[in-house]
């Protein structure tokens, strides 16, 4: 591990952007595999292209960090050991090519990801508040799609309600671990841009909201402070494989260029 | 990606309205374009939606070798652009499927048809893709050879299928690009790399010489898909071209240009120079030793090395998607939310 990439690991603020640029990098790697397999050929296509949205979001902030800690972005991206990823367990969640499972993690992320971006684009770093802010752009349009399809399928067929359902069960279990504070130093509730109860109280104001519109239903409680999960770099078994199979060509021939 | 088709087309013009089919046939030699709407031979009309189909099954079973390595892609760029590029295909069979639907078939039963094996696709998407280097020759050969073709297509006669071409070709030459990229990026790297693209070559460059389909009939040019400018250029002469751009290319990257035995899985076990890859001295034309043409027929059959993954894998994506299908078709709204 080189001293630049200890750097960027111990530095709190750089955490706040790693944590999301984790986020996106897996969210985006996972979706990104269902690239010619969505269910309609129009529907593929706009899955792919918020894909290739959150892919791009990753390098972007990977770029922020990358000129702040002198690294090379794709080394941030691929190369450090799975306890210094700060993805939360919701990102790598395994959907098994089952579309609700897809359409609920990508709705319940994107609900977290907007208000957290438009408090990164109130920083006082200049670099950093105008990536946010570019971000944040694409990601309302990522929040307006994907609450389209959930009141959609929510109020649809009984075979689509009751898997949406199914899925939010699944999925709502990991979505309080979204509000996770990386960096072990930070204890109080409040601190830093992103205020964990304000955040929470926001996101699921705005679930909710939608949710309403439907006959789908959903509960999640913010985990206590003493919980620690991918934030922290501990992760559920699923989050190697992905992170074993999204370094399987680069790790065969180190060093080398692609 | 993939090329257009060259699907087998029993056309017997004598069984149409000779004055209207006379006038059809001048209007195609004065380059005017058929459009859905207008009267046109009915051989015509399902050699056409047999040919655009055709071509819509191999981009949407064309998107499943590179789509599997979306997830390996070694650097973020890399991935990027690998995943724009496979959703590029699906959007290209997405347009393809529209310009079938003009022609008479609805878009279900074309699906249904490739998941139950009615319809084929283009032969080149039956070979294993099982390292990065081969998704780098899939998108410099295959994607090379498609050009070519679909240059010369977009220079037909139906409508919908030329406009559609123009739009295909624009983005094909950006996936081209990102090939010659990677493969550059792989003959100037490691050893290791290097061999890794020497032996993905050997796995490509014989489905690239038969991507353009068999040798052609002596009088191709009076047959109807000719005549009426279905195609615009033989198989043979678009081979050719392929080979005098691509044979020197490979050579120049560092590359050798093999006669290759398979095995039934599709992965080399013997290989020998190939001694007629080179340039004539009059014409300059390259040459090649002629491809096994029964390999060809057998996997058109459906036994190639890939054949039953790549038609399971899109049935497994059929069936998967289906309630979500059904689920738009019976709710409220008729349409998924546009893209």
């Amino acid at each position: 591990m080189t001293n630049a990439m200890n750097n960027m690991l111990n530095d709190l603020e750089a955490l706040l952007v790693l944590k999301m640029a984790d986020d996106k990098l897996f969210l985006g790697h996972m979706q990104s595999d269902w690239t010619g397999l969505g269910p309609i050929l129009e529907e593929d296509i706009a899955s792919s292209s918020m894909a290739q949205d959150d892919l791009s979001h990753a390098l972007v902030l990977y770029e922020y960090l990358g000129n702040r800690f002198d690294l090379d972005p794709d080394v941030i991206a691929y190369e450090r050991k799975p306890n210094q990823y700060l993805c939360c367990d919701l990102a790598t969640v395994p959907d098994d090519f089952n579309w609700a499972t897809s359409l609920v993690r990508r709705w319940l992320f994107t609900h977290y990801a907007a208000p957290v971006l438009d408090r990164l684009a109130l920083f006082e770093d200049k670099e950093l508040a105008e990536r946010a802010h570019r971000l944040r752009a694409e990601e309302g349009l990522h929040v307006e799609y994907l609450d389209d399809w959930m009141r959609r399928l929510g109020s649809s067929s009984d075979e689509a309600r009751d898997r949406i359902q199914e899925a939010i069960d699944l999925l709502s279990t990991h979505a309080g671990m979204l509000f996770e504070i990386p960096g072990r130093d930070i204890d109080t509730d409040d601190s830093f841009c992103c205020g964990r109860s304000e955040l929470f109280e926001e996101w699921a104001r705005n679930t909710n909201g939608v949710l309403e519109q439907t006959e789908l239903k959903m509960q999640v409680q913010l985990p206590g402070m003493e919980i620690v999960g991918g934030r922290s770099g501990v992760h559920a078994d699923h989050f190697a494989a992905a992170h074993a199979e999204m370094g399987a060509v680069r790790s065969a021939d180190p060093g080398a260029a692609w | 990606m993939s090329g257009a088709a060259n699907p087998v087309m029993n056309i017997d013009p004598s069984l149409e309205d000779q004055d209207k089919l006379a006038e059809f046939e001048q209007r195609i030699a004065d380059g005017v374009l058929i459009e859905p709407g207008d009267w046109m031979p009915d051989a015509y009309r399902i050699g056409m939606l047999k040919m655009a189909e055709h071509h819509a099954n191999s981009e949407i079973i064309g998107a499943l070798p590179e789509g599997e390595w979306i997830t390996r892609a070694p650097s973020l760029r890399r991935k990027l652009a690998l995943t724009a590029k496979v959703q590029d295909e699906v959007g290209h069979g997405q347009m393809l499927y529209r310009v079938s639907q003009d022609l008479g078939k609805p878009r279900e039963e074309m699906l249904r048809d490739l998941i139950t094996g009615k319809t084929k696709y283009h032969n080149c998407f039956n070979y294993p893709a099982p390292t990065w280097a081969d998704i780098a020759m899939i998108q410099w050969l295959i994607d090379g050879a498609a050009i070519m073709n679909q240059k010369t297509l977009a220079d037909g006669a139906f409508g919908p299928y030329v406009r559609t071409m123009h739009r295909i070709n624009m983005e094909e030459a950006f996936h081209f690009k990102s090939g010659e990229d990677m493969v550059l990026t792989l003959m100037s790297g490691t050893k290791k790399q290097k061999a890794m693209t020497q032996e993905a070559f050997d796995r490509w460059w014989g489905p690239s010489i038969m991507f353009f389909g068999p040798h052609d009939k002596p009088n191709c040019e009076q047959l109807p898909p000719m005549k009426w400018r279905m195609k615009t250029e033989s198989n043979d002469s678009l081979r050719q071209r392929f080979l005098n751009r691509f044979a020197p290319a490979a050579l120049d990257l560092g590359l050798l240009i093999h006669v290759c035995e398979k095995d039934e899985e599709g992965m080399v076990t013997s290989k020998k120079v190939d001694e007629a890859c080179v340039p004539d001295d009059t014409t300059g034309n390259w040459g090649v030793t002629d491809p096994d043409w029964d390999e060809f027929f057998r996997v058109i059959r459906g036994n190639g090395p890939c054949n039953a993954h790549r038609v399971a894998l899109r049935r497994f994506s059929y069936e998967q998607g289906a309630w979500v299908r059904r689920a738009i078709a019976s709710g409220t709204s008729s349409l998924p939310p546009a893209a």
